[in-house]
Parts: structure tokens; sequence; C-alpha cells
């Protein structure tokens, strides 16, 4: 019977928890606070994992769980991303045909400049990531765009990302356009899609540190700090909207457009969310 | 105390476990157990497992049968590519499908045709329900 009573007990506690802790506003425009979703989402995983810092984040999976990390730390002992930063900042600093460079499009000649991104531009009337950028910067000068998700352009973005290292992320929400390009991202972030019937959240927030399988989804708080990253499963360097492309894919959904509108406002909720932490990228990831 | 928080526990315990089934819970039970095909009866009437799509498809198999399932399976798709919402796995279905039709196998065609009718379809409800509740999964 006490164990019938406590069981009981502790299936009302759960009900009430999570009823509690569900929001019922800030899916509208005039409800939304971006502030406010930061903190509770620092929040709950503080909650959920009281001895990890929130600093220690940006370290995604490897903050968790010790026997992940050790094998990450000694990945890290020879960085599989080391040549592409090298033949990132080649690139980076090779003159396009007109004489310009990549340095001519970005603020600080592009160094120590990867916090900001992605950020909405003005002029633009949209939300801009560091990739979009880049080929924007290459097609004001001539050259043609590279492809979106691996090799060069995640080379140059990598090697940007290195420059910025402990860098602070800070992302700003000047008015109501960016506002709804972040709830946008929020809606994305949290709505089920695919055959599989699963949120980005479902693995990242909920999900995090929780086996699928043999894998262990990592935290969506620092999760867009390490990007690029060379994945041990790719082989390679890969930017952060190739692997939304396969999260979508993994939950049999057909993927969205690479940077199109929904990943990058997607990836605008998402780096808003780990703002405060540092940047340091490119990272390894299994 | 332990009484009271026992009551309360009993008592949404019971209270979950009055609600009424929806006929979509006692369908999507049904077909989860027995597959397609099976009869059930909910709330008093007779009911059989069969999606919508399934049941279109159950007609004579010919040409023009199969032509109309593939391009209502072809429609349904068009409507949630419009809202970037597709599974992976329906346009590998409709190219099968036309396949079938190609090669004159009707009755295959007629299957794929359901199978892709029907992913498509669930996507849009998928859609049109993560659009309402999308934000229950928000950590407030």
């Amino acid at each position: 019977m006490k164990i019938i009573k406590s069981l009981l007990a502790g299936a009302s506690l759960a009900l009430v928890a999570s009823v509690s802790q569900a929001a019922t506003s800030g899916n509208t425009l005039a409800t939304v606070d971006p502030e406010a979703d930061r903190l509770a989402l620092q929040s709950y995983f503080q909650k959920r994992f009281p001895k990890v810092a929130v600093s220690d984040y940006v370290n995604g999976i490897y903050a968790l769980d010790a026997p992940s990390r050790e094998q990450w730390q000694e990945i890290e002992e020879f960085p599989p991303y080391e040549f592409d930063v090298e033949e990132g900042e080649e690139l980076f600093n090779t003159p396009f045909a007109n004489g310009n460079s990549y340095a001519d499009c970005f603020d600080n000649g592009g160094i120590g400049i990867r916090q900001n991104f992605p950020r909405w531009d003005e002029g633009q009337g949209q939300i801009v990531t560091l990739e979009l950028a880049i080929n924007q910067c290459r097609e004001a000068n001539g050259e043609k765009a590279l492809g979106w998700k691996k090799g060069k352009i995640a080379k140059v973005s990598a090697y940007m990302a290195y420059t910025s290292r402990d860098n602070v992320f800070d992302l700003q929400i000047p008015n109501d356009e960016a506002k709804a390009a972040y709830l946008d991202g929020k809606q994305s972030f949290y709505a089920r899609r695919g055959q599989l019937n699963m949120s980005c959240a479902n693995c990242h927030v909920a999900g995090a540190n929780i086996l699928i399988r043999a894998d262990l989804p990592g935290p969506t708080l620092g999760h867009v700090t390490h990007f690029p990253v060379f994945r041990s499963k790719w082989g390679e360097l890969g930017t952060l909207q190739r692997r939304y492309g396969g999260c979508q894919k993994n939950v049999r959904g057909t993927p969205q457009k690479t940077q199109g509108e929904k990943f990058r406002n997607l990836e605008f909720f998402q780096t808003y969310m780990s703002n405060g932490l540092v940047v340091n990228g490119p990272g390894a990831r299994k | 105390m332990n009484k009271t928080i026992s009551l309360v526990a009993a008592l949404m315990m019971v209270s979950a476990g009055v609600s009424a089934q929806s006929f979509d819970e006692a369908f999507n039970a049904q077909r989860a157990m027995y597959g397609k095909g099976h009869s059930f009866t909910f709330e008093g009437q007779t009911y059989t497992t069969d999606h919508p799509e399934e049941v279109a498809a159950a007609v004579e198999a010919n040409a023009d049968n199969a032509a109309k399932l593939l391009a209502a399976a072809k429609d349904q798709h068009a409507q949630v590519a419009a809202v970037d919402f597709g599974w992976t796995l329906t346009k590998n279905l409709l190219k099968a499908s036309a396949k079938a039709l190609a090669s004159g196998d009707f009755r295959k065609s007629m299957d794929i045709s359901a199978q892709a009718q029907y992913h498509a379809r669930m996507g849009m409800v998928q859609y049109h329900q993560s659009q309402k509740e999308w934000v229950m999964a928000v950590p407030e």
C-alpha cells in the first residue's frame, strides 16, 4: 500500500510539474519575450543538471556525459578540424578576382566577429547568418556563391569562428520584424514534424542526455557555439544548417531549404538562446 | 498529509481514467493492434481500421482508377509540401506508384498511392496540430 501511495504521489507531482513547466503564452508577437525564454531555458537545464555550469554548455553533450567528454578530449588533442581552419584562413586571405577580399565585407576585417551572427539586417529585412554573409560578400565581388553545407564555405566559416573564440554571443533583437523572425524560429524549434512526429526540442531539450539508440543528444543550450563542426560521421567539416537538414531527415521529414528563411530564423532563435556563452567553434563531434 | 496527497493523486488518476476516449484514439489503438481490415465497435457503432485512402483504393484495379488515385495523392502531397511539412517517404512512394501504373500493375499502383496520400494527409494534420500545440513544449 505504501508503494502504491508513493507511486500515486509521484504521479501527481509529475503531472503538476509538467503542467507548471509548459508555456501558455509567448506564441504571439505581443507576448513573446526572448529574454524570458532564454532564462527559462537556462533554468530548465540548470534544474536538470545542477552540477553543470552554464558556461560549460558550449561543449554540448560533453558537458553532460563524462565518458563522452573523455573521448572527445582525446580527439581534441589532435583536432580533426585543424587543417580545415588553416585552409579556411588561406581562402579567407586570398583576394577575389577584383582585388577585394572577405575582409573588405565585414567589420573588423572579418576577424573576431562570429558572435555577431546571425543578425537582423535592417537593409535586407531578414536574418543574415555568417554563411549567408560570406556568400553575399562573394557575389558582391563578382564571385560565384559557394555550396552551403560543407567544403569551402564551412572552412571559411570555421576560420572566422576560430578567430572569435572566447568572444561572447550577445545577439540583439532591435525591432518587431526581428522579433517576428525570432518567434518564427522558436516555433520551428518546438513544432513536431516528420513521420516520427518529433521536434528539435524533443531531442535537444527534453531528450538531452537521454539515449536514442546508441546516441546521446546534446542540449540546445550552447548548441550553436561550436559550429561549424567536424563530425566523425561526416568525416569532414559541416555547417549548422547542414546539421539541421540531417536532423529533419532523421525524423523522416523533408528537410527545409538550407539558408532559407525558416532555417535562418531557427538559427537566430537558437543562437539567441545561447546569448552569454562564448564562441568555441569549430568543434569536433561524433 | 500523506493521505491528502494520495487522495489528490487518486482523484487525478481516476479523472484521467474515466475521460472519454475519442474516436481517433480508439481507431489508432485498434489500427496499431490489428492493422487494416479489422472491425471494432465504438459507442455502439461498428467501424473498420482502414484509412480513408485505403477505402478509396478498394475499388476495381484498372488504369483509370489507378490514375485518379495517383493524381489525388500528388495533389495532397503538393498541399503538404507547400507548408513545408512533407514526409521523406512520400516522393518515392509517388514514383513507385507511377512506375507500377506505367507497367500495368494497377493494384500495386493503387495501394502505393493510398499510402502516399495517407502520408501527405497526416503531414497536413501534423502541420495544423503543431501550429496550435508547439507552445506547450516551451519550458517556462
